[in-house]
């Protein structure tokens, strides 16, 4: 196994990057955090900047205006990145499919800079923080 | 004022007016021609006074109209000022922002999506469509879509400009300026704030919308009405009770409908025990960004229960989609009645422990109380809502000035400090959670047996408000339907949209470790703080998220450094 995969594999560093989300998918992020679920204890950690992070948890269909920043943030982290599509939206829009405003979804902004990325979706309006934690173990096992 | 004071100042601007038409007791419509619609405004904001709410642009078919909205809180009447703009080549009115800075955003938007002129606006950028937005492209108009091609052409052959990228055209090198975000790494949507400042001063602060903008208001205008609150409650998914029942009160009232007793009680339940999460929230995240971790993880733990309950009864932790127009979707099991008595009563608990921490620890006393003041005289002029109207000494709430669904007949207040700081903003919170577990013990033990919902068949033609205080504020939803199977025109006003911008009135004059707080006090952007980078003139200091959170930090460990010495000293003595 590559060494660098393997490392990314141990206490995976997440910065959470919101493109237009409804705040639920955001807050159930947080909730990972918090004592119920507090995944801190498996050493996955928020983190301040992308230039920290293994995985990028990336909410929201991506809206017109926030596009060129998910590909800023998503330059600035070190290779490879996992990036997770957390909920509907992220996955393929969800419900606001249909609406002018938007570019995403996010694989596919993803991919316009970086074919090879490494891309595990969540799904769910709002997935549950287990969902979330279940999708980051299968990622990361399949690795 | 009464009903009948009201409609007699109403009868002074007959002469402006063409047409007062009463569609009820409280919903007035005033008709105007748009050259007399400054008039008209100026007349109901400073002579009634009556506090503004949004304004509206509708594509019509052969004309634009604006409709003004306004409420009389103590009467509970929406009074509707609708300018109507003849001429669809060149549609200009006048600008009320310059009396009314609270309309500035709604205008710009309008502005955005209909491409209406507003004439001596102080500030006409960009506000909620993208940088690469083309020119002359606007969403809302009827005739804007083009049988099969996208609208606003295709994003990825659009050339950004970016010299007319608003929030970068703002940005005088002259200046120190320190801009907070857009993209915020910890949560929360992407915003983008401008601060300039001298020194640790923030002299004046710019914001730039649109990274969250999705186009709802079009997305629902494709779909059938009882589809859309499926929709709004995902406009925002800490108010995800709020939005629908707003526009299920706006279509039930165009509908002529009752929903039956029992729909009112769960509606009602459902509602508080969202405000209890919302604030409890809001509590955690303030508590994180001056330092207390300690509530930040508390206050977090204490709101689990409450999502429990919910998703027990919903079968969701957000996101509910339980209110439909008629009724409700799901019941509250009678079964289930001793638990959420039980639960409030062990969240009473807790908050009692959790408020009294808060409100009696003496660093916080001197961290928080008057910074980021916001005068009532501003929050007026701001028109701004909810608990940061409360705070300010406002005592407006739409539960008791425009009861909707069973909050009249229940037993509860209205919690206002007049103080206008941060401070002022945790107690009215706090507080109101206690006010919430009051409303639902109530509501439980009142709630009565009986049908869910009722079948509504046919939504007639016509206009209708519909209104919610939601935990920030007032949600206010505007419907409008042709008898069709869709919406023609549904406005949504949030409540942030009014709140955010009073931040030009709290935040110029503090430090930047208190604009962070003061910022957060709001309740929409508590991480507006991350990647923040200061400019300087000759040199380029970047400050991050954590360098910005270390500020506010060190700033509640000097006080407590400070106030831990001055106790020493007064036991020494």
């Amino acid at each position: 196994m590559n060494w660098r995969i393997r490392a990314l594999k141990k206490s995976p560093w997440v910065f959470h990057v919101n493109t237009g989300a409804c705040n639920n998918c955001d807050i159930e992020i947080v909730d990972l955090l918090t004592p119920r679920f507090d995944v801190e204890r498996f050493g996955i950690k928020l983190v301040g900047s992308p230039r920290h992070a293994d995985a990028l948890l990336v909410t929201g269909g991506v809206t017109a205006q926030a596009a060129p920043r998910l590909r800023e943030v998503y330059r600035q982290t070190p290779k490879p990145c996992v990036v997770f599509a957390i909920g509907a939206c992220a996955c393929d829009k969800g419900i606001f499919t249909t609406g002018y405003h938007m570019v995403g979804p996010v694989d596919k902004i993803i991919k316009e800079i970086d074919p090879n990325a490494i891309i595990a979706y969540v799904p769910g309006c709002p997935p549950k923080p287990e969902a979330m934690i279940s999708g980051i173990v299968k990622a990361l096992s399949a690795l | 004022m009464t009903q009948e004071e009201l409609n007699n100042k109403l009868s002074g601007i007959k002469d402006k007016v063409t047409k007062i038409d009463k569609m009820s007791e409280t919903r007035i419509y005033l008709y105007c021609e748009s050259e007399n619609s400054y008039a008209v405004n100026k007349f109901l904001f400073e002579e009634v006074p009556l506090r503004f709410v949004i304004a509206t642009g509708i594509d019509s078919d052969d004309c634009f109209e604006v409709l003004y909205h306004y409420s009389d809180d103590e009467t509970g009447c929406i009074v509707t000022a609708k300018a109507f703009i003849r001429d669809r080549e060149n549609p200009i009115i006048e600008s009320i922002a310059p009396f009314l800075p609270g309309a500035d955003w709604a205008e710009r938007e309008t502005h955005d999506v209909l491409g209406i002129e507003f004439k001596n606006h102080p500030d006409m950028r960009r506000l909620i469509l993208s940088d690469d937005w083309p020119e002359g492209v606007y969403p809302l108009r009827k005739d804007a879509e083009k049988p099969g091609k996208r609208l606003g052409g295709d994003p990825a052959k659009r050339p950004v400009d970016q010299a007319k990228c608003p929030a970068r055209r703002t940005i005088r090198l002259s200046k120190p300026i320190v801009p907070i975000g857009p993209s915020h790494p910890l949560q929360e949507e992407m915003e983008y704030f401008q601060l300039s400042v001298e020194g640790e001063i923030v002299t004046d602060i710019d914001m730039r919308l649109s990274y969250n903008h999705r186009g709802i208001e079009k997305i629902s205008e494709s779909l059938q009405f009882d589809q859309v609150p499926f929709l709004i409650s995902r406009i925002c998914g800490i108010c995800s009770a709020s939005h629908p029942l707003a526009y299920v009160q706006a279509v039930e009232e165009l509908a002529g409908v009752t929903p039956p007793e029992r729909a009112l009680y769960v509606r009602t339940i459902i509602n508080e025990l969202e405000r209890i999460h919302s604030h409890v929230l809001w509590l955690g995240l303030a508590g994180h960004f001056i330092g207390y971790d300690t509530v930040f993880m508390w206050a977090w733990k204490y709101r689990e229960p409450i999502l429990d309950l919910l998703e027990e009864i919903t079968g969701n932790r957000n996101n509910y989609g339980n209110v439909k127009i008629g009724g409700c979707r799901e019941d509250i099991p009678n079964e289930l009645k001793p638990r959420i008595l039980k639960d409030m009563d062990e969240t009473e608990r807790k908050m009692d422990m959790l408020i009294k921490a808060v409100l009696d620890d003496p660093v916080l006393h001197v961290r928080l109380k008057g910074v980021g003041i916001l005068t009532k005289a501003d929050a007026i002029r701001y028109a701004v809502t909810g608990p940061t109207a409360r705070a300010s000494g406002l005592p407006i709430d739409v539960r008791r000035d425009d009861p909707y669904a069973t909050y009249a007949d229940l037993n509860w207040n209205v919690i206002t400090r007049p103080e206008g700081d941060v401070f002022a903003k945790a107690v009215v919170r706090l507080l109101e959670v206690l006010e919430s577990i009051k409303i639902i013990r109530q509501a439980v033990e009142k709630l009565p047996d009986g049908p869910i919902a009722v079948e509504v068949k046919e939504i007639p033609a016509g206009e209708a408000v519909g209104r919610v205080e939601a935990p920030r504020g007032e949600t206010f939803h505007y419907v409008r339907s042709d008898g069709g199977n869709r919406p023609v025109r549904h406005k949504v006003r949030a409540p942030s949209y009014v709140n955010v911008p009073s931040f030009k009135a709290s935040c110029i004059g503090e430090s930047i470790p208190d604009v962070t707080i003061t910022l957060a006090a709001v309740d929409p952007c508590y991480s507006c703080t991350e990647r923040l980078a200061v400019a300087d003139k000759n040199s380029r200091i970047t400050h991050d998220y954590e360098a910005l959170l270390r500020l506010s930090r060190d700033e509640t460990d000097r006080i407590r450094e400070e106030i831990g010495s001055q106790h020493l000293k007064l036991e020494d003595s």
